[in-house]
């Protein structure tokens, strides 16, 4: 194979020392570029990292630039923020609450979408390319459709005045859900399915053919074949999808602000940075240990575990 | 720690119930084939309880409702399994109806006197014909009419006929008899009418179960998560602020006719813009420049580096200079869809490229894709820190406007202005330099490449030599202090800093599809291109960019949706306001904090509809890839 250098001599002809210098600076303007981009995308979180080390005082005299030589280190705004017994912090009880939204968010769609994953892979039913289709439709379907009548089927049930009389009929009950983490998380798992039957049926629908065939030659329902076969077998999509949702329901701001409304107690930790964010001026020095706190796991995350992140994410955009 | 135990408590009881609700599922329907009977007992029992227990909990029957849920689950299992027990078919239809009849005898007696129907032929007769006429046609088209099913159908019919279209309360007692046997008769006699199921069906219910098994859970959350919402938001959009007033398209009208959403009055600035100026001349430069190489190389235009970087700079000013003239939230909302999905996809393509086969290409991977893991509230704050202003006796701790400031307070003859003039001169001889070697080569691309990078290099040096460059202005004193930038509160161009975050974000999206999309053209066509001497652009241009096509709209229209409902980063850094106001926001405040369902509601429809063009391009997509 030739080189992208040859090609060039190939192209120009006899090189002489001031072309071969010119193409040699030409040739690492990408590099250059790229590391240029790099250190740009970088510096805004790096700078608010080291600010999250830096006293009040600090932070307000000088740019995170200036902090090398002058000191000032402290780690007090993460003590700070995070305790409770401060009127600015108590963000440790909102990253329990986090914890408490992400994780049925994330357990619970995931076992519902691969079982329908498998039943639109390999169950045959008639209309099963048109259910499937319309269901994975409403992936683009925005939130916000869905959000006002959600917070009332959570806060006060579904209620049918008989016409004519003062009947009502309860069609579905009130279960005062309103203001809970319990409401947060069943409406991350229906705005959840959609993506994840998609992502999920991809991976699943593409395991081969005899190994099903086999497995019912010998006896197997479809329990058995998806508990035995196609979960163990779908590790790598249920753990891209994991980490996707997980990082998704984590960093959530817009479901949890609706859901919970006034109920502070239960605010997951995106919520209260941003109302940290809303006092600026005040509580400044603790706002960056904030943010890091609540971009602390996942990023974590992402660092540990980026490679079925990506793959994830490649799954659901470009169909194998 | 009590919030803390109580998640858990939560989280174990929500996944204990799924695991026992699919589990328990599975194992009824694994009955089927071999025990029969047993299934239909235990079917007949849970819908008997989940019957009577739902009518009890609305206190239409009287009485304690855990003993209804017993009594309902021994009489529906009754029902169920007595016309299975006998061969003859006349004997199975007798037993069924008086089933039936025992049962609905109960109910009849046991619901409250004072929601007793009142029921007239015509509520009753009228869905009974249609539900009867609907049947038929369906079951013409399949060739086969079945008894049973017919009885079902006009059970179903004279409930909503007895009890959903009469008003019910103050009816007689026999209005209520016939209210409730004749369903339950009806029903009796379906149950007994059919011919005992031999294997082969058994086997295929079971199949027809498993599937709603396996769905079922799935299908339960999508419909009651998102469809029925879904119509629920059209339904009260298109009534009052409570929801209760029906008002046409009163909301949608208040949307689109308020001047906060759609102002375009001053729609001639956009003429009189320098950004206007500006873009046309990058334009006319980019396209000159394609003309000129594709001339050399027997092509109308060619799309090169320096034709296609002028000519999408010279878009994109364009486009400030329309979106900074019509003003509104739904402008806005334009304007990040368009701005943040073309500079995400040309970013991260860009990244993607330049990060193909070079050093370290992972790390630098990583470092572009790591915003994809923050927050977009995070990415808020993140950000406001890079546009803090500071009055402007203060040192400003803002990266840019501590860059902006300490250019315009620069001493006139100090170092640092020398330093800066010998960087930007330095630049400038080695760009003219490169001009002039791709001259002597004859290769058009390096000379019009340089001088495009020379432009805003020689634009810095004029400034700084001329009228002075940088954030400053003169103090009382006559002495020069800062004047910072106010990036978050200047309109309208705080809109553009508040769509760098986003693009900040989904750069490292696009790069990591895109770079696996290159890394998957195939070797064969790059080599077969080198070896007719293609240069590296050409090879992109021509090779790797019409093979990833795909990919790149794959991107772009998951972009549009994602930045058609951007809420997190505009309610942090500015709540919509400065002139910073986005549909979603706005949503958001109608609904959530002044409780106007009706606004809310239409803005929100506004919103589904501008994503529908994409559903539907999604199930074009999936259709052609289903055969």
């Amino acid at each position: 194979m030739l080189t992208t250098k040859e090609t060039v001599s190939t192209t120009v002809g006899s090189v002489d020392r001031v072309g071969r210098v010119v193409y040699g600076f030409l040739r690492s303007v990408p590099t250059w570029v790229l590391w240029l981009l790099v250190i740009v995308w970088t510096v805004p979180t790096g700078s608010l990292f080291l600010n999250s080390f830096r006293t009040r005082d600090a932070q307000r005299g000088s740019g995170w630039w200036a902090s090398v030589g002058e000191g000032g280190w402290t780690f007090d705004n993460y003590i700070d923020v995070l305790s409770s017994s401060r009127q600015t912090g108590g963000l440790a009880t909102a990253v329990v609450n986090s914890f408490a939204i992400a994780i049925p968010a994330t357990v619970i769609p995931i076992a519902i979408a691969a079982m329908a994953a498998y039943a639109f892979a390999w169950i045959p039913f008639r209309g099963r390319e048109w259910l499937f289709i319309l269901t994975v439709s409403l992936l683009a379907l925005p939130n916000q459709v869905a959000l006002l009548p959600l917070l009332q089927l959570f806060a006060g049930g579904v209620h049918w005045t008989v016409p004519g009389s003062e009947t009502v009929v309860t069609l579905f009950p009130d279960l005062s859900l309103a203001g809970t983490a319990t409401a947060v998380w069943l409406t991350h798992t229906s705005f959840a399915l959609p993506f994840a039957i998609f992502l999920l049926h991809n991976y699943i629908a593409s395991l081969p053919a005899e190994l099903f065939e086999a497995a019912r030659i010998d006896g197997a329902d479809h329990f058995t074949i998806f508990w035995r076969l196609v979960v163990p077998l779908s590790v790598p999509a249920l753990a891209a999808f994991t980490i996707f949702q997980f990082l998704w329901t984590w960093n959530d701001y817009l479901v949890a602000l609706t859901m919970l409304g006034a109920n502070g107690s239960a605010y997951p930790a995106t919520i209260k940075i941003a109302s940290m964010a809303g006092e600026f001026g005040r509580l400044e020095h603790l706002l960056s240990a904030g943010a890091f706190v609540q971009a602390g796991v996942p990023l974590l995350v992402f660092f540990a575990l980026q490679r079925f992140f990506v793959r994830g994410l490649l799954a659901g955009s470009v169909k194998s | 720690m009590e919030a803390l135990t109580g998640a858990l408590w939560g989280i174990l009881s929500a996944i204990g119930l799924s695991v026992l609700l699919f589990v328990g599922a599975n194992r009824l329907f694994d009955l089927i084939v071999d025990r029969w009977r047993l299934f239909l007992g235990l079917l007949g029992a849970l819908s008997g309880a989940a019957f009577f227990g739902i009518l009890a909990g609305n206190r239409v029957l009287d009485g304690s409702s855990l003993r209804w849920v017993g009594v309902g689950a021994l009489l529906f299992a009754t029902m169920a399994v007595l016309p299975e027990l006998l061969a003859d078919r006349r004997l199975r239809v007798a037993t069924g109806v008086l089933a039936g009849l025992g049962v609905g005898s109960v109910v009849a007696r046991a619901v409250d006197s004072s929601v007793r129907p009142i029921v007239s032929t015509r509520d009753v007769l009228v869905p009974v014909g249609i539900a009867v006429a609907l049947y038929l046609a369906v079951a013409l088209r399949r060739g086969r009419i079945r008894p049973g099913g017919v009885l079902v159908v006009v059970a179903l019919a004279w409930v909503v006929g007895t009890w959903l279209l009469g008003d019910v309360g103050g009816g007689s007692a026999t209005a209520m008899a016939v209210a409730v046997l004749v369903p339950f008769t009806l029903v009796g006699a379906a149950l007994g009418s059919g011919e005992q199921r031999s294997r082969v069906r058994r086997y295929d219910l079971q199949r027809k179960t498993r599937v709603g098994a396996f769905l079922g859970p799935a299908m339960f959350f999508v419909i009651l998560g998102l469809v029925i919402p879904l119509l629920r938001t059209i339904y009260l959009s298109l009534h009052g602020s409570k929801g209760r007033v029906w008002v046409g398209l009163k909301n949608y009208g208040d949307v689109l006719a308020n001047k906060k959403s759609l102002d375009l009055e001053d729609w001639a600035n956009i003429f009189g813009s320098r950004l206007t100026h500006l873009g046309i001349a990058l334009l006319v430069f980019g396209l000159l420049a394609g003309l000129l190489i594709g001339r050399r190389r027997g092509r109308l235009l060619e799309p090169t580096a320096s034709s296609i970087g002028p000519v999408s700079a010279g878009v994109l000013l364009l486009m400030f200079a329309v979106f900074a003239s019509l003003r509104g939230t739904v402008m806005n909302n334009l304007w990040w869809v368009i701005v943040v999905t073309l500079l995400s996809t040309v970013l991260g393509l860009a990244a993607a490229v330049l990060a193909d086969r070079a050093k370290f290409e992972s790390v630098a991977k990583s470092l572009i894709f790591m915003p994809m893991a923050i927050s977009f509230v995070g990415a808020g704050i993140i950000w406001r820190f890079m546009y803090i202003a500071r009055p402007p006796q203060k040192p400003q701790t803002g990266l840019f406007n501590a860059i902006w400031v300490g250019l315009g307070t620069m001493a006139p003859s100090g170092t640092g202005q020398f330093t800066v003039i010998a960087v930007l001169g330095a630049a400038t001889v080695v760009l003219a330099g490169l001009a002039v070697f791709g001259i002597r080569r004859r290769q058009s691309g390096i000379t019009i490449g340089s001088a495009f990078v020379a432009l805003p290099v020689l634009w810095l040096l004029y400034r700084i030599l001329g009228p002075g460059l940088g954030g400053v202005e003169t103090g009382p004193l006559g002495d020069p202090i800062g004047k910072p930038i106010l990036f978050v509160q200047e309109g309208p161009f705080n809109n553009v800093w508040l769509m760098v975050v986003l693009i900040w974000i989904q750069t490292g999206f696009a790069m990591v599809i895109l770079s696996a999309a290159i890394k998957a053209v195939p070797v064969d066509l790059i080599e077969a291109a080198r070896v007719d001497g293609a240069t590296d652009g050409q090879v992109f241009f021509h090779v790797t960019l019409p093979t990833i096509v795909p990919t790149i709209s794959v991107i772009v229209t998951a972009l549009i949706v994602l930045v058609m409902k951007v809420f997190d980063i505009v309610r942090v850094m500015t709540n919509g306001n400065f002139g910073t106001q986005v549909i979603a926001n706005e949503m958001w405040q109608r609904a959530f904090t002044e409780f106007n369902l009706g606004l809310g509601s239409a803005l929100a429809v506004v919103l589904f509809l501008s994503v529908v063009p994409v559903m539907g391009m999604n199930i074009r997509r999936m259709q052609r890839s289903e055969v």
